[in-house]
């Protein structure tokens, strides 16, 4: 990304959106409003800080990038920001912004400008003015009621995934509306929602519907089908897929496995009823699975089950907790994690490369800025105009 | 002004979910994709629930479809070297060459990166196993609903004391791994334009995703001990929760961000206070939309939980154009999600709807690689087109 200006407005919307840009080499300048951006008022939080640089979220998706606080009320704001985005490649904009900084009074001045607007539920429509939340989004994009347990209310997947489904579909429209106008093209103005991205993550929900008539539910804490799902361990729990994803394709692997560990009724699982996906369905094949399968894992640990199935071949995981993912193995000799200071001073594993490319490899970025810290910098940049 | 990827193909051996998730995003985005399988090496996806009236299917299945519209299905016997030598040139006439195997399946296919670079030196190789192609677990295999256990999203997405419930999908697969692939491949080619230079990409299936997580991973190593999983609560806030509504299995997420929000909602629910019992005894008498709309008039983020019947008559999704039907050659039109990106020059839906096994394969082979039709037909006789 050599060469490439990124000016991202400070917002939930687009600020991984930005961290992927600074991650392999453009540069990102973070407008942040007087008194921080939204990323640093919410958690998880440096122990009981609340203050402007204690925000771990902060720490982790506004690494890399380069920080000043613009009053976006004030008409020499306005102007300044307005420079800085004329002069970009691309503008990240996941709020609302005064007209002046709109796509089509940029693109003026910069015809090779593109502009990624990410908002809840995109620009028009008779809901585009409706406030959300993460949970919102997921709520009524659809992916909220496939997950939870089917006693209790449809439950938010982790680690706010629908304001990240639209930074990553939102960042690979914009590279590639950057590379459109870099061949000579116009630039873009991509618009984004955050409902339709979480559309993406239905699943085959919308399939089953349209195909099958079935309306899909949650069902976590059950086993999907027979010897598929979440059963517990001596240490915590593992992730069985003995159907794979088309019915029974480890089926055999994994009686084979139970027998030679001289499972009490495992034989009978050689039946044929066990390939087919109408009998696994059935809550009478999920209950004799868990009798014959649960006492065995229960006596094994996470690292013993995976080794046993590993051999053959047979997907089961452990479900790991932080602790696990940070000992990892694996991730540690593929250089995962990368050791960066936050803001009390101590140095802690960041999550590095998602992705491995030979030529223009990932860079580890710099820490997260203090706010305004790149003030003079940028106002240089903008003399320099 | 034309799609962004236009004039770009990529001869594509992705399967299953990840994989082909990626090269349908760069499908959308105009790139003409060439899906290589086999009779006896096809896409297992195409043998996956639903199918088109609960009838089985290479065709039938929706699941496959929504992931590879847009693309070409040519089939090829890889162990026949005539078979081999037709993949070699159509790499040889592709810009990107994708694949989502285990470590070491391309290169006993004969397809391995050495191979390609020395078909064409310039090409961007796409790799993205489960744990990626270096490290002591690299031949682990797995799914997306594995990877979204090793991942911490099975874990984290819970209520503390039940066991892990997740997202009850293979969630890595549909957002993580194929928009960080696709953006990978996008700053790959960015780089071969300005240098002429092709490149490897390795993508770990459980890297992007932890990548994700990585805030909840910072708490731990900070403040140690947890975070336990919390349900649909937020701690930053006054209150979130997702309550019951009238009928069968409605609910509405509600967030209340601060004090005034709160009482704005309690106002609107006739509640001295907004505490989530108080919440979920008034909410349940409400429809779950007009509840929602209410409380956005109240300027509180709130919305109804729809299931895949309430997304597919969403308005909003609708006056978007979200939803595409499609007609199939085998089982006529269905729906399929369109990409979520507006954007000026790039279509709103797929261009064609899921292919069927090998229905390309004489349209590739003559027009792309310039084989005559007797070629074609005898290449067909020796058993080299399965």
């Amino acid at each position: 990304m050599a060469g490439l200006r990124v000016v991202e407005f400070a917002a939930p919307l687009g600020a991984y959106a930005g961290l992927l840009f600074g991650g392999l080499g453009a540069e990102v300048i973070l407008v942040e409003p007087p008194g921080g951006g939204p990323l640093r008022r919410r958690g998880p939080w440096i122990g009981s800080r609340r203050d402007a640089e204690a925000s771990l979220l902060h720490a982790a998706f506004n690494a890399g990038k380069r920080s000043i606080t613009l009053d976006l009320s004030d008409r020499d704001d306005i102007e300044r920001a307005q420079v800085l985005a004329e002069r970009a490649d691309l503008v990240i904009a996941g709020g609302s912004l005064p007209p002046a900084l709109a796509h089509e009074a940029l693109a003026g001045q910069a015809s090779r400008l593109v502009t990624l607007a990410l908002s809840p539920f995109g620009s028009k429509g008779p809901r585009s003015g409706w406030l959300a939340e993460d949970i919102t989004a997921l709520a009524m994009g659809g992916m909220l009621t496939l997950a939870g347990y089917p006693d209790g209310p449809p439950l938010a997947a982790c680690g706010e995934q629908a304001v990240a489904a639209a930074s990553l579909f939102g960042a690979t429209a914009a590279l590639a509306a950057i590379l459109r106008a870099e061949a000579g093209g116009e630039g873009a103005f991509i618009d984004v929602s955050m409902q339709e991205c979480v559309a993406m993550g239905q699943e085959n929900a919308i399939q089953f519907l349209d195909l099958e008539g079935i309306v899909r539910k949650r069902d976590g804490g059950r086993q999907r089908q027979a010897g598929t799902g979440v059963f517990p361990c001596r240490d915590g729990h593992v992730y069985l897929m003995a159907g794979g994803i088309a019915s029974n394709r480890f089926w055999g692997a994994t009686v084979d496995w139970l027998v030679e560990e001289g499972l009490d009724g495992s034989e009978g699982l050689r039946d044929p009823r066990w390939l087919d996906s109408k009998w696994l369905n059935q809550e009478e094949a999920k209950r004799i699975f868990a009798e014959i399968f649960e006492p065995f894992a229960k006596r094994r640990t996470k690292a013993q089950l995976v080794a046993a199935t590993s051999a053959r071949r047979i997907p089961l995981a452990p479900i790991s907790t932080a602790s696990d993912i940070l000992a990892s193995a694996q991730l540690a000799a593929r250089g995962f994690f990368v050791n960066r200071a936050i803001d009390d001073g101590r140095v802690l594993p960041f999550a590095g490369a998602p992705y491995q490319l030979s030529a223009t490899p990932w860079r580890a970025p710099n820490p997260a800025p203090r706010l305004d810290a790149d003030r003079d910098d940028i106002l240089r940049l903008l003399e320099a105009a | 002004m034309s799609a962004p990827l236009a004039g770009v193909r990529i001869a594509d051996f992705t399967w299953i979910g990840a994989g082909a998730y990626t090269t349908r995003m760069l499908a959308d985005l105009g790139a003409e994709v060439i899906k290589i399988e086999s009779a006896t090496r096809f896409d297992t996806l195409r043998d996956a629930r639903p199918f088109k009236d609960g009838i089985p299917g290479l065709n039938r299945s929706g699941y496959f479809a929504d992931r590879n519209c847009g693309k070409r299905s040519v089939t090829l016997d890889l162990k026949h070297p005539q078979g081999l030598d037709l993949a070699k040139r159509i790499i040889a006439a592709s810009d990107i060459v994708a694949n989502n195997f285990a470590p070491g399946v391309m290169d006993r296919l004969g397809l391995g990166h050495d191979v390609v670079r020395a078909l064409r030196p310039d090409a961007i190789y796409l790799a993205m196993s489960m744990k990626g192609a270096t490290g002591p677990e690299r031949d682990s295999r797995g799914y997306g609903l594995t990877i979204g256990a090793l991942t911490g999203v099975q874990h984290f997405t819970s209520l503390p004391g039940r066991l892990p419930a997740g997202t009850g999908t293979n969630y890595p697969d549909h957002i993580p791994n194929p928009s960080h692939a696709a953006f990978a491949v996008l700053a790959a080619l960015r780089h071969r334009r300005r240098t002429g230079e092709g490149q490897a990409i390795d993508i770990a299936q459980t890297e992007p995703t932890i990548a994700l997580l990585s805030p909840l991973l910072l708490d731990h190593a900070v403040n140690g001990g947890g975070p336990l999983p919390r349900g649909n609560s937020h701690p930053d806030m006054v209150l979130q929760g997702v309550f019951p509504c009238k009928g069968a299995d409605r609910w509405i997420a509600i967030s209340l961000r601060d004090a005034a929000e709160a009482a704005r909602a309690a106002a609107l629910l006739g509640l001295s206070e907004a505490s989530a019992e108080a919440l979920a005894r008034a909410t349940q008498h409400w429809d779950a939309v007009a509840l929602a709309e209410a409380l956005q008039a109240q300027g509180v983020p709130a919305g109804p939980v729809l299931d895949a019947r309430g997304v597919l008559e969403d308005p909003q999704l609708a006056a978007r154009d979200h939803w595409a039907r499609l007609p199939h050659e085998e089982v006529g039109p269905t729906v399929y999600n369109a990409s979520p990106i507006v954007m000026d020059g790039l279509p709103r839906h797929p261009s064609r709807a899921a292919p069927l096994l090998g229905q390309h394969t004489r349209e590739v082979l003559e027009n792309m690689l310039g084989l005559a039709p007797s070629e074609v037909d005898e290449l067909a006789a020796a058993g080299v087109l399965r």
